[in-house]
């Protein structure tokens, strides 16, 4: 097996209800998905179509109602709290929408933090944000709070903090929604690159046009199912 | 470690909350600071007061003596036992004592009396006994053959100073005692049981009526500082080296006082736990809010792999932090106030009377526990309280909390 038919996320019947008052809302009936290591992909689909439900899933931050997500071929239903919770660590980098960061520490200090909870030495800390931030672009802001930087400039930050620890999958969910669409899509670019210099997996969701042009791989979503999966070539 | 800083910073991001938090840490611990201190101060200076001038400190008497008091339970070598105490140096001074029952009269009106001998001299240096005497005169220092009496017992026997009081008792021999005695003055000791019934003889008169010879019945011991009961007892016990005499405390053979003193510093207690509640109301407001606004900080936390335990140590550390400063600067406080106490006291504006000694200020105590004992209550009631918005910011589903709309 090539590297490139290794599958990193596998979903098997996936579904997630939620509960709201007594009423059973189905988020993601019925997923089945495979993402193979090094892939560039994007989830779409209307609002309330299940992209965030299905990426909180995947990642292990919410439980599925039934079926089955495994993540480097283990199964995340056999894993405790504890364990889920290292594994995140350790495995995926995340990307929310927005406040990706701890407002009270710096860029440094925020790049880094993940990698002090998994004991990393200090000169291997410092060597790496460095070296991270010149990538996403923002060399020598080490020193700066999160609410001093634009929008554009947090979710380098938080796409760095996402990939110094080198996990091998970076789950980002609408990285680029409260951001205009030429950032957003720098922002992609940059992603992009990073993909194909790292080899990580990225899995993001966008509504953005311009973004899931630049994807690999589409996946549509549609009432909590995949309604088009489409490769480009 | 990272979590410090962000414990560190989130404290300072908020300074209006953290200025609130702290305040109620810090006034609670300066209240409860200056409270004990001056609660302490006043205690022991009744304390002082009272076992000083009713007791002594220490008393000491033939073992079984406090149990059951008879005419026959005596020191019998108080002339060693005199030197001895004059050699220790943290005794300020010791006076001896007689006690028996009689009858007593005055004219055609008589009564049951208990008959005290004392040492006027040493009882002057001891007890200030003259200052008790309400009307006539307190003995001269050698024995002359007149009687004291309580004030009330005098009103009951309609006698009045310069009066003949008639007392019948038992000699130690056996025989019957009986003596007559001029009324030198009346006795206000504060203590109304007492003034009801005592009738005061000089020591040697005493033993002379009730054929004691030398034999005593107490000695009455005053030392330098209060606090050092317990070990000066033990020295003075090693020092007169006599196995059937017991050397007690006041806390033992005024036990009754001794309860009812702890008895009121119960008090304290309840003034400790208003201030729990005062630090706990205030740091659980301000701790909760601020936990609330940031609960997307923690679903971040908790997503990239922070354990819930981390959670709660980062919230427990803040509000310690918190603790902390509020504590210092309150020590600061607290001890400047508790040092103006201890030198002007506060004073009431109305006397107060316990067991006939009046005090009308009282001073604070500057000692340890005035500040250990609210400096703990206030770190722990903080922690504790602080473990409700640690959990809740623990339990952060990181899933719902990322969810932006
Ligand atoms: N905690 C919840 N309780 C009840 N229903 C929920 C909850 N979270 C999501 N849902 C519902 O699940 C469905 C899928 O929501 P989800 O957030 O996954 O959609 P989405 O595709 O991410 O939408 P958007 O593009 O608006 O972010 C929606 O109908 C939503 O209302
Ligand atoms: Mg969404």
């Amino acid at each position: 097996m090539s590297p490139q038919d290794d599958p990193i996320i596998v979903t098997e019947k996936l579904e997630k209800t939620y509960r709201d008052n007594g009423v059973e809302v189905p988020a993601v009936r019925g997923i089945n998905l495979t993402v193979h290591a090094g892939e560039f992909s994007a989830i779409v689909g209307p609002s309330g179509s299940g992209k965030t439900t299905l990426l909180n899933v995947i990642s292990g931050l919410d439980s599925p109602t039934s079926g089955e997500v495994w993540l480097r071929g283990r199964p995340l239903s056999q894993m405790n709290g504890r364990q889920l919770s290292d594994f995140r660590r350790d495995h995926i980098g995340f990307v929310f929408q927005a406040y990706n960061l701890i407002p009270v520490l710096t860029v440094r200090e925020n790049v880094e933090y993940i990698m002090m909870l998994q004991g990393i030495g200090k000169g291997e800390r410092r060597r790496r944000v460095r070296k991270m931030l010149e990538q996403v672009g923002l060399p020598g802001m080490e020193g700066r709070v999160p609410p001093k930087l634009s929008g554009g400039q947090q979710q380098r930050v938080a796409i760095a903090r996402a990939m110094v620890s080198r996990p091998a999958l970076i789950l980002a969910d609408e990285p680029t929604a409260n951001l205009d669409s030429e950032t957003g899509a720098g922002l992609i670019d940059m992603m992009r690159e990073l993909n194909r210099q790292s080899g990580m997996t990225f899995l993001f969701s966008t509504h953005d046009r311009m973004v899931m042009d630049k994807a690999a791989r589409v996946i549509t979503l549609k009432d909590g199912r995949v309604a088009e999966d489409r490769q480009k070539t | 470690m990272l979590l410090l800083k962000i414990a560190f910073r989130n404290i300072f991001r908020q300074k209006r909350r953290t200025v609130l938090t702290g305040l109620s840490m810090f006034g609670g611990f300066v209240m409860a600071a200056v409270f004990i201190g001056w609660a302490d101060g006043s205690y022991n200076h009744i304390i002082d007061d009272f076992t000083r001038h009713n007791f002594g400190h220490i008393q000491i008497h033939e073992k079984d003596y406090l149990d059951r008091p008879s005419l026959y339970k005596t020191i019998d070598d108080y002339p060693r036992i005199r030197s001895r105490l004059e050699g220790i140096g943290e005794i300020d001074s010791f006076a001896p004592r007689v006690y028996s029952a009689g009858l007593a009269s005055v004219g055609e009106k008589s009564a049951g009396v208990r008959i005290i001998g004392i040492d006027p001299a040493r009882e002057r240096s001891t007890t200030a006994f003259q200052k008790k005497v309400a009307q006539g005169e307190f003995f001269p220092a050698a024995p002359a053959h007149r009687a004291l009496l309580g004030k009330d017992l005098a009103g009951m026997l309609h006698a009045k100073v310069g009066d003949d009081i008639v007392v019948v008792s038992q000699g130690a021999d056996g025989s019957i005692a009986n003596d007559q005695y001029p009324i030198l003055g009346l006795v206000d000791s504060g203590d109304p049981l007492s003034d009801r019934t005592s009738l005061y003889l000089h020591v040697r008169d005493a033993q002379e009526l009730l054929v004691l010879g030398g034999r005593i019945h107490e000695i009455a011991v005053n030392i330098g500082h209060l606090k050092k009961v317990g070990p000066t007892a033990g020295v003075i016990r090693r020092e007169i080296g006599h196995p059937g005499l017991a050397v007690d405390p006041w806390q033992v053979f005024a036990r009754g006082f001794y309860l009812a003193m702890k008895a009121d510093m119960e008090g304290m207690w309840i003034s400790l736990v208003i201030i729990v509640l005062i630090v706990a109301i205030g740091v659980l407001n301000t701790v909760l809010m601020s936990v609330l606004e940031r609960t997307r900080e923690y679903g971040v936390l908790k997503a990239v792999g922070t354990k819930p335990g981390q959670i709660v140590q980062l919230i427990l550390t803040e509000v310690n932090i918190m603790a902390f400063f509020s504590v210092l600067l309150g020590f600061g406080v607290a001890l400047a106030l508790n040092s103006i106490l201890a030198s002007h006291g506060i004073r009431l504006g109305v006397e107060f009377s316990y067991g006939g000694m009046t005090f009308d200020t009282f001073k604070s105590e500057i000692n340890a526990r005035s500040f250990i004992i609210p400096a703990v209550t206030i770190f722990v009631s903080a922690s504790l309280v602080g473990l409700i918005p640690a959990l809740k910011a623990a339990r952060t589903d990181a899933a719902r909390a990322m969810r932006t709309h």
